[in-house]
């Protein structure tokens, strides 16, 4: 670390010669020790309190709303013939408002995933979480927005897997993208534990509804 | 052209809190000034001798020459001067006060700059006024600028 440094120290300012350098004990070239921090006479702690509120706006507004409703709201814009999901309230290529509401599937294709081995805040995690983007049915190609896949097995997720909404019942629907709980694969022999699951849904959807619900 | 909302309660919000905290460590000086104004009621000063200034509160570097590390070794006070005051009526948030609070700074005998503090139980203030510190009891300091719980008139 001295060996980096280029000039000696005190160089070039006329009032060092007669300045010995700091003991190292009193102030080293070191950072605040962890226990110096915790225990620092004199010491102020303070939390600012930052809060804020995001307005969804006209479009995502109604988006969420009918999230609650349990339908997927799109936009339909008459200048490039398209459904957008999710919607907006202005078309981004004929720069143009867009027309009216339509109502998308709740089912769609992968577009592209990842599977997670840690959280967000990077508390890892046994089972993967599967976060993908979906093409969702009922609007134009490359429309739809980033979930997460479940009751499969990692290894069986594919891009052009089809996959369906699974919704929370009514009761617990917030107007939330969490509304929707995540998605499965259409075809049921391609689920987690299909073979055993027949006659045993109600089981696993339950016992999933704890672990998808803590995260 | 679109449908704008009209009643408030139509507005979806999506609301968050970023959590920010902060410790502030008040430094090798601070640390000094702070032990010993909880432990003996005493203030210490750090003293340049090239600028011939004496610092209380200590500092680390000389805030005149830089030079340092300068030694916190040096005992002012505990009686001071009032060089400046400032009577305030409302709040940190803007609310009117019951009581006015009066802020001054204070130099303390022996020292060349002056410390903020309340100046408390004083019924005419006065530039130049002596006034001596008002501390907590030794048993409920704990090593803040608030042991102090000002300054009152002296004599």
């Amino acid at each position: 670390m001295t060996a980096r440094r280029g000039k000696k120290r005190g160089t070039g300012n006329l009032r060092s010669v007669d300045v010995p350098a700091p003991p190292t004990s009193f102030l080293g070239p070191r950072p605040l020790r962890d226990a110096e921090f915790r225990q620092a006479v004199g010491a102020v702690d303070f939390a600012v309190e930052a809060r804020y509120a995001w307005d969804a706006g006209i479009a995502v507004g109604e988006y969420l709303r009918g999230l609650k409703r349990g339908v997927i709201l799109g936009r339909e814009c008459r200048g490039c013939r398209r459904i957008l999901v999710p919607p907006r309230m202005f078309c981004e290529e004929c720069f143009r408002p867009t027309d009216r509401w339509v109502e998308a599937e709740d089912t769609g294709t992968v577009n592209t995933f990842s599977i997670c081995y840690i959280r967000w805040d990077m508390v890892p995690l046994k089972d993967p979480e599967i976060p993908f983007v979906l093409d969702i049915d009922g609007a134009s190609p490359g429309m739809g927005f980033m979930h997460k896949l479940g009751e499969v097995r990692p290894d069986d997720v594919r891009i052009g897997l089809e996959v369906e909404a699974v919704w929370k019942p009514e009761e617990e629907r917030e107007g939330s993208i969490l509304d929707i709980r995540y998605f499965r694969p259409r075809d049921a022999s391609a689920r987690k534990g299909a073979r055993r699951a027949s006659g045993r849904k109600k089981t696993s959807a339950s016992r999933r509804k704890t672990s998808v619900g803590g995260v | 052209m679109f449908e704008k909302v009209s009643d408030p309660k139509d507005v979806i919000l999506v609301e968050g809190q970023i959590p920010i905290r902060h410790r502030y460590t008040p430094g090798v000086a601070g640390e000094a000034f702070f032990t010993a104004l909880r432990d003996s009621g005493k203030f210490v000063a750090s003293r340049c001798e090239s600028c011939a200034v004496t610092y209380c509160p200590p500092r680390l570097f000389c805030e005149r020459c830089f030079e340092g590390p300068l030694v916190s070794n040096i005992e002012v006070g505990p009686e001071g001067t009032v060089e400046s005051f400032s009577v305030g009526y409302t709040g940190l948030e803007g609310e009117p006060l019951d009581e006015p609070v009066t802020v001054a700074l204070v130099r303390l005998d022996g020292a060349d700059t002056v410390l903020v503090h309340f100046l408390v139980d004083s019924d005419h203030l006065m530039i130049g006024q002596k006034v001596r510190p008002a501390f907590l009891p030794k048993g409920k300091r704990t090593g803040s600028i608030l042991d102090l719980r000002g300054f009152t008139p002296a004599g």
